[in-house]
């Protein structure tokens, strides 16, 4: 770990932060709601991003500059159970 | 200026706005550190730190062997992007002149479970065991698999996603019963 490597990590991580306060997504309400489908704003941000991320990282790579390679593994029920005890986590909790 | 100086001090934006922000972060740590952002491994790593030793004197526990060995370079990079996730959260309620110090977060809480601040803190652990399982059996977080699979097309996060919201949606079914 280099300091460039901290610094790189402190400001994606500020950034990160910033926009998650922005929007809503540290309050409980916000979680809580999405799951009773009152207030989809959870859902609303996550797509968003990940429809700029997709369109930015094909992009990317595309030209080469990125690769593919920290995905978890792709495992049937591991995913779909997991996240099934994950959800009761977020449900309850609203984190 | 006095535009964003306006954007800056909104207590919320809208959500479409955030997330390409959102998104943002997660083009860029790919592009610049090769790494995708996530949150659960920390635990998993502060967890392996104490955990090994423990462990170690079992041969038939191999978790923190084979599974989950502690990263040799310590905290590492991912405990530096939740420090910074921190003081980016903090920096924006602080100018969005929202900063207070509070036990039980909003009303919405207070009309299902009560004022008790002690439920509040053992109901936010209890979530917190089921979230650190659910992450370690699906091979990561929101932002560690949900998203960071999400934006690199793997099938995994497409997986994950369905079952928080299934059990999610069952689970605050129970909670809020015929206010649901």
């Amino acid at each position: 770990m280099s300091v460039g490597d901290i610094l790189l990590a402190l400001a994606l991580g500020f950034v990160f932060g910033w926009v998650l306060d922005k929007g809503g997504l540290n309050r409980y309400y916000k979680i809580a709601n999405v799951f009773r489908f009152t207030d989809l704003t959870v859902l609303r941000f996550m797509m968003m991003g990940m429809a700029v991320g997709m369109v930015g990282i094909y992009t990317l790579k595309y030209f080469g500059l990125v690769d593919l390679t920290a995905v978890s593994a792709t495992v049937l029920a591991g995913n779909l159970i997991g996240g099934a005890i994950f959800g009761v986590g977020m449900s309850l909790s609203g984190f | 200026m006095k535009w964003l100086l306006r954007q800056l001090r909104k207590d919320l934006w809208s959500p479409e706005v955030a997330g390409v922000g959102l998104g943002l972060v997660y083009v860029f740590a790919l592009w610049l550190s090769h790494r995708a952002p996530g949150a659960s491994g920390t635990f998993f790593n502060a967890a392996a730190i104490v955990g090994k030793p423990l462990t170690a004197s079992d041969p038939a526990n191999q978790f923190f062997v084979v599974t989950f060995p502690p990263l040799t370079e310590g905290l590492g990079w991912q405990f530096w992007m939740l420090v910074g996730i921190f003081l980016g959260a903090l920096a924006s309620v602080l100018i969005a002149g929202k900063f207070k110090w509070t036990l039980v977060p909003i009303e919405q809480w207070k009309d299902v479970f009560g004022p008790s601040v002690r439920k509040r803190w053992i109901v936010a652990f209890v979530g917190g065991i089921f979230l650190q399982i659910g992450a370690g059996i699906a091979g990561g977080c929101t932002s560690g698999l949900a998203l960071a699979g999400g934006v690199q097309l793997s099938p995994a996060a497409f997986l994950f996603i369905p079952g928080i919201f299934i059990s999610g949606a069952l689970v605050q079914l129970l909670v809020y019963r015929e206010r649901y």
